[in-house]
């Protein structure tokens, strides 16, 4: 094989794997189109249709009745510390960990969910299934988290 | 000289196997779960909401496609750069994550465990996998010429 004829198979070969590239790509839009049109768990298109609220940690200590405050951290995190008469419950253990959470809620219950920091966000996707699953419509993110919290205690000396 | 080949065909296919295995098992978990999803990416805080919402409905399609690309003999080069790229794709938002100390799952496999150690294990994974891509289409390029220029066929 001459250099020539070496250099047009290269790009003959580079040529045919764009093109069967953008095909797959091209072709992966059709299911996609449907399940963005008909697919019972497809997504909201707006972010505000899903958004839990958000409550501050003064503003739920005004809060009158039974509050059941929800772990969303990794259980590690749960075990080395966490809000007094908390639960755990997280994305990873959902199944293990979600009947003591049924077990503990009660009718007009208002469940507070928190994970480690602003940062985080997996109290809202566990704040959302709660209501998505259990049909619980009480459910509040801890603004801040579990570090609002740490820094809302009094200092110890 | 035969054997060495054997050899690095078996591995070859070993590589394929795990590879598609791998992103058919993504793509299918999250193709019961758009809106899981499309709340995973957004976690990333890279894209805006509704982008994230069209790539949660889009990007498992693609995933299974390109997994079921990878035994097909006709589009295999083609699958496997595009599972590449989104390989490369994924590092990139799991390090960035990484990096800005985002608390979160990968999102790669549906409900992952949160986490900055859990996320150094994705991001593992996921370069790893494009290294595996990358390795794969190096092969495919290396038998050169196609079959259609080889004189006798």
């Amino acid at each position: 094989m001459t250099l020539g004829s070496a250099m047009n198979a290269q790009a003959d070969y580079f040529s045919r794997v764009i093109r069967q590239a953008g095909g797959l790509v091209l072709l992966a839009l059709v299911p996609a189109v449907f399940t963005a049109g008909f697919h019972p768990r497809r997504p909201a298109w707006s972010q505000d249709e899903i958004r839990v609220p958000e409550v501050t940690w003064s503003a739920a200590q005004r809060w009158r009745g039974w509050v059941l405050p929800v772990d969303a951290r990794s259980s590690a995190a749960f075990a080395s510390q966490h809000l007094p008469g908390a639960l755990p419950l997280n994305e990873a253990q959902w199944e293990e960990q979600l009947p003591a959470v049924i077990n503990a809620w009660r009718p007009g219950a208002r469940v507070l969910v928190y994970c480690a920091s602003q940062g985080c966000e997996t109290s809202q996707s566990v704040a959302r299934r709660l209501q998505r699953e259990m049909g619980i419509g009480d459910v509040f993110v801890l603004k801040g988290g579990w570090s609002a919290w740490l820094d809302a205690q009094p200092q110890r000396r | 000289m035969a054997r060495r080949a054997t050899a690095a065909t078996v591995m070859e296919w070993t590589a394929r196997i795990v590879l598609a295995g791998v992103f058919l098992y993504a793509g299918g978990v999250k193709a019961l779960d758009p809106a899981g999803f499309a709340t995973a990416i957004d976690h990333y805080r890279i894209l805006p909401y509704p982008a994230a919402a069209a790539c949660a409905d889009y990007l498992p399609w693609l995933e299974l496609i390109c997994g079921l690309g990878v035994f097909w003999r006709r589009i295999r080069p083609g699958a496997v750069a595009v599972l590449f790229g989104l390989d490369l794709v994924f590092s990139a938002a799991i390090a960035s994550a990484w990096v800005r100390g985002l608390d979160i799952s990968c999102g790669c496999f549906g409900a992952d465990e949160a986490g900055r150690f859990p996320l150094v294990l994705s991001l593992a994974r996921s370069v790893s996998l494009a290294l595996l891509c990358a390795w794969l289409l190096w092969r495919e390029k290396r038998r050169q010429p196609w079959p259609h220029e080889i004189p006798g066929r």
